[in-house]
């Protein structure tokens, strides 16, 4: 099993680190080893308006979907952890539907849906979509987390005389916080990666970078994608070693805990 | 919502549902109508009929994509099972620190987008790759075409997915008690009894669900096979895209929707019924 292991190992890890070598090839076309080294890409990546546009397409729609997502999931999220009603797990059903169905499916919908409001090709209409594939990864994080509230903080501080709004907003909330930021962060990444919706409905006006990607690699596979592929990589990397290293920092006994796997990316 | 705590005793019944409206509004308009208008265009586009899911039927090219995408979606979830597996094992049995880099690495692959990954299996995999320069290196003087084949797409898939497939069983893994192990042993269970009679039991659970999902995700797997895969082994979703991109074909291609939807509905009502749809997704 060791050796199988070690194996499988090398499967995973090599194709994340070949991007990087791949991005500073002076190659027209895919060729590994590079004959060559610069940063000519890079440059081209940084000056050019069709890959910047899409770039900054998906900063916004990702950021749009996240604060759209968290105004819906954040009190969904209280009625269902915190309530018991009739219908409840029903309404629970209805959070993870949109993990249940797979994103061709739902692009098509769309296609039709919001060409009919006409909104296909619009950052809105991207918006509007991906909110929808956001919330059940925002649920389940936060979920989790208000779970495992300790409710009687909250009993302490009212009867020790605070108003619900100062409870919540005095003790809820700064204990939720860290819950409430990495499931933003979930809505985040899984609308900056969401790439078949996007493909069919964000057009040229509202064209996200992995649709731009898509389209470049089913053409004429740019190099340029080997500079987005490691900018992309560096920033995984970053943000999967910091929570390791700030946990390092804060103490040395490092559980070895990681968010629950979602399905971001199909 | 601080009002929620102290209302609660008064009027239990109404605040969960404010709370909720929001949601299950834009949930109703923004997904559940375009799925709907998914559903009725199979019938009405481009007349009201049941022709286009007579097509699917009867047709050869629908037959042969739908069975091919079910072939591939087995086959990758049979090798994510075989990679994801001794992986898991590796993690759980070896020091802090080496489980420690694995779940770091695990947890790269995971989150760097795929078409990262899939442009880089192009890399890898392509004529001036390394993987040809190695073969040609060993002897082989005709090396065989491995972009844009069964293998290239399969192969990728393995590696997106295959994640999914080590989180799922290395969770299970990690809660089994070193206790029972040594209570088998000392009681003479050895090598692969120990494993067919113990071990595998035990961490079922993961496989079931590691299995469940990464069928589930590669039947509706669209980039990597249209990317990678050969033009004329197409998967489903490929194929539906297709449908409406080319040919403006939106009732054949809800149709095809439709059936991808219900198959994936109908395994995974049939899990939730089992284990609960919650726990799929940890």
């Amino acid at each position: 099993m060791r050796l199988v292991g070690i194996a499988v190992v090398i499967f995973i890890a090599a194709p994340l680190v070949i991007v990087v070598p791949m991005s500073f090839s002076d190659a027209r076309s895919l060729q590994f080893p590079p004959p060559g080294y610069w940063l000519g890409y890079y440059q081209a990546y940084f000056t050019d308006v069709s890959w910047l546009r899409p770039t900054w397409n998906s900063i916004i729609i990702a950021a749009a979907t996240t604060v759209l997502t968290m105004a819906l999931v954040v009190p969904a999220c209280f009625a269902l952890v915190r309530h018991r009603f009739k219908g409840k797990s029903i309404a629970d059903l209805m959070m993870l539907m949109p993990l249940a169905v797979p994103h061709i499916v739902i692009a098509v919908g769309y296609y039709s849906f919001l060409g009919d409001l006409r909104l296909v090709h619009t950052h809105l209409g991207v918006v509007l979509a991906h909110t929808c594939l956001s919330v059940p990864i925002a649920f389940l994080v936060l979920s989790a987390n208000l779970k495992g509230f300790d409710r009687n903080l909250e009993r302490a501080a009212q009867s020790l005389g605070a108003s619900p709004v100062q409870t919540f907003l005095h003790v809820t909330l700064p204990i939720l916080r860290p819950g409430l930021v990495i499931s933003a962060l979930f809505a985040f990444i899984q609308s900056f990666d969401e790439t078949v919706v996007a493909i069919f409905i964000s057009g040229r006006d509202a064209e996200t970078l992995p649709r731009k990607m898509f389209d470049s690699i089913r053409q004429e596979a740019d190099p340029v994608i080997a500079v987005i592929s490691t900018l992309l990589f560096v920033a995984v990397l970053l943000a999967v070693i910091a929570p390791f290293a700030w946990r390092g920092i804060r103490s040395r006994f490092a559980r070895t805990a990681l968010p629950a796997p979602s399905p971001a990316g199909r | 919502m601080g009002a929620t705590i102290s209302r609660l005793g008064e009027r239990p019944n109404l605040w969960p549902w404010l709370l909720l409206a929001p949601l299950t509004a834009y949930l109703a308009i923004f997904f559940l109508v375009p799925l709907a208008d998914v559903a009725v265009m199979s019938f009405t586009e481009p007349r009201l009929s049941l022709a286009n899911y007579q097509k699917i039927v009867t047709g050869t090219l629908y037959q042969r994509v739908f069975l091919n995408t079910f072939l591939t979606a087995g086959l990758v979830t049979l090798v994510c099972l075989c990679v994801g597996y001794p992986l898991a094992y590796l993690m759980n049995n070896s020091k802090p620190r080496t489980a420690m880099l694995i779940l770091l690495l695990v947890t790269m692959s995971f989150w760097t987008s795929f078409l990262v990954r899939t442009y880089a299996w192009m890399v890898l995999l392509g004529n001036n790759g390394p993987i040809v320069a190695l073969l040609s290196a060993l002897g082989l003087t005709n090396p065989p075409q491995l972009l844009f084949t069964r293998f290239s797409s399969t192969l990728a898939m393995v590696h997106i997915l295959a994640p999914y497939m080590i989180m799922n069983i290395y969770s299970v893994m990690r809660k089994i008690d070193p206790v029972l192990i040594r209570s088998a042993e000392s009681l003479g269970a050895r090598g692969f009894s120990l494993f067919r009679h113990v071990y595998l039991p035990l961490t079922a659970p993961g496989i079931a669900n590691g299995c469940v999902l990464v069928f589930v995700l590669c039947l509706g797997f669209y980039v990597t096979p249209v990317l990678l895969g050969s033009p004329r082994e197409q998967m489903i979703a490929g194929l539906i895209g297709h449908q409406i991109e080319e040919f403006l074909a939106f009732g054949m291609g809800s149709a095809m929707a439709m059936v991808l939807l219900a198959i994936t509905l109908a395994i995974l009502a049939v899990y939730h019924r089992r284990f609960g749809l919650d726990k799929l997704w940890g």
